[in-house]
């Protein structure tokens, strides 16, 4: 990568970062305007927070781009080039579960779910339950590319999944689950994922990368709304056993 | 602060570590990228550690607080239209900005010929999502169930999936994903939370999530009626 093309991924970062701090912080200094009037101490305090998110915001993002697309996508070509749909495949699974391990939006759900349920509900048990969920759904999607499985097969019956879990989860799994679903499509997942999808599916040759690559994230949203779901299904199983 | 800085590198190289060691395995035994690409990525790899760790010591000491206060004032003011209001602005507004939302409402143009420009799109796009925020937020006030209105949320875009034309499909998928901005959603997360913990027999355990995941369905529908209406 050349020195010009740093800058310009770093100035397209760089805006994109503004774009999505500045409302925020607009939003809050209008209700402190408004109704808040909270102390000038506190409103410094979390005016340097959101500017140091958005330093890191930055740094990150950056780094995403540097580091993880283009090697994201040699790592599809050479592993869809290897003879036999497996390889993909396991490495597919594998590389979900870490990436959404490192996905930063993951461990702050994650942390938030142990606060609000004063840690009856443990920050590590959700992260694996997204982990695992990212990680069968990936390698179902590496298998979508090798064998051209067209994408509603898979999200059909998955959002009917969906639906019937909904109803023998406990409550708050439901809740937490289709958040998960959100935050489990971050940055780092839709960068390097991504890139290894459409890698893999150049490499399996003739097919449209844009159809086939593109809807893994749709894959990775519902992942961790089935794997959170049929976990708190099974909670409610064992407290209903419990009662009985 | 330099403690609090200390504690979140400690986590980021626990959460990265995994990756990062995957990636060397790859690289040694399948893809072999010359040195350079290589190195490209470690660096970019310090990058990724450092910025999370910014990140990440900012958001908690900046962007949670935020929400969270605006989530406890907003039920002191007495007014469910100034929550719904809110919940919209927000909604709409982070999404509106958000450039990967541009980059789809492009790809969606193209695929519906032209019938609605890039821009109207990311209106429709940010609208879909403000809604959905505002109706999240408005059912803790109501004390709506959760599961009716979210599985109402998802029977819709089943429907609507097997409706539209196949073009359309991945990418409204895709448009559900961007919601969740690494900032916007934390935001959206502690409003919710906030709210839940003030109002009187909500508690933020059962009744703070979901609005995220309400909050991404509005896209998926909004461009799945545009592909129905294009198709």
């Amino acid at each position: 990568m050349s020195a010009a093309a740093v800058l310009a991924e770093a100035l397209a970062t760089a805006r994109s970062v503004l774009v999505a701090v500045l409302p925020l912080v607009a939003f809050f200094l209008a209700m402190q305007a408004l109704f808040l009037r909270l102390p000038a101490k506190e409103v410094w305090r979390m005016l340097a927070g959101a500017a140091l998110a958005a330093l890191g915001l930055f740094l990150f993002l950056l780094g995403v781009e540097v580091a993880f697309l283009p090697f994201g996508r040699l790592a599809g070509q050479a592993l869809g080039a290897l003879p036999g749909a497996w390889p993909l495949i396991a490495a597919g699974v594998a590389l979900g579960f870490v990436t959404a391990r490192a996905e930063p939006a993951v461990a702050i759900l994650a942390g938030e779910v142990e606060n609000a349920s004063g840690g009856s509900i443990r920050a590590p048990l959700v992260l694996a339950a997204v982990c695992a969920g990212v990680a069968l759904l990936v390698g179902v999607g590496m298998a979508r590319i090798v064998f051209a499985i067209p994408l509603l097969y898979v999200l059909v019956p998955g959002y009917v999944a969906v639906l019937v879990l909904l109803w023998l989860s406990k409550g708050e799994f439901a809740a937490i689950a289709v958040d998960a679903g959100g935050v489990a499509t971050g940055p780092l997942a839709n960068t390097f994922l991504l890139a290894l999808a459409l890698g893999a599916s150049s490499a399996a040759g003739g097919r449209d990368p844009l159809t086939h690559g593109l809807g893994l994230v749709a894959l990775i949203a519902l992942a961790p709304m089935l794997s959170l779901m049929a976990l708190g299904a099974l909670l409610r199983r064992k407290e209903l056993r419990k009662e009985a | 602060m330099p403690a609090l800085l200390r504690k979140r590198l400690g986590e980021v190289l626990r959460s990265l570590a995994p990756l990062l060691a995957l990636v060397a395995l790859l690289q040694l035994l399948v893809v072999r990228a010359p040195a350079a690409e290589f190195a490209q990525f470690l660096a970019g790899a310090v990058l990724v550690a450092l910025g999370m760790v910014l990140l990440l010591a900012g958001i908690d000491l900046g962007i949670l607080p935020m929400g969270r206060y605006i989530g406890a004032e907003l039920p002191r003011r007495g007014s469910a239209l100034l929550i719904v209001l809110s919940a919209f602005a927000l909604g709409f507004a982070t999404t509106a900005a958000e450039p990967d939302v541009l980059v789809l409402a492009a790809q969606a143009q193209a695929a519906a010929r032209g019938a609605l420009s890039a821009q109207a799109l990311t209106w429709l796009i940010a609208a879909g999502v403000g809604a959905c925020a505002a109706l999240a937020l408005l059912r803790i006030v109501l004390g709506f169930p959760l599961r009716l209105l979210l599985a109402a949320a998802y029977a819709l875009v089943l429907a609507l999936s097997l409706a539209a034309p196949a073009g359309f499909v991945p990418l409204a998928y895709d448009a559900g994903s961007v919601t969740t901005g690494v900032l916007s959603a934390p935001v959206l997360l502690a409003l919710a939370l906030g709210l839940s913990a003030v109002l009187a027999g909500r508690s933020p355990a059962s009744d703070g999530f979901g609005v995220l995941g309400f909050a991404s369905a509005g896209p998926i529908v909004a461009v799945l009626l545009l592909g129905l209406l294009a198709g």
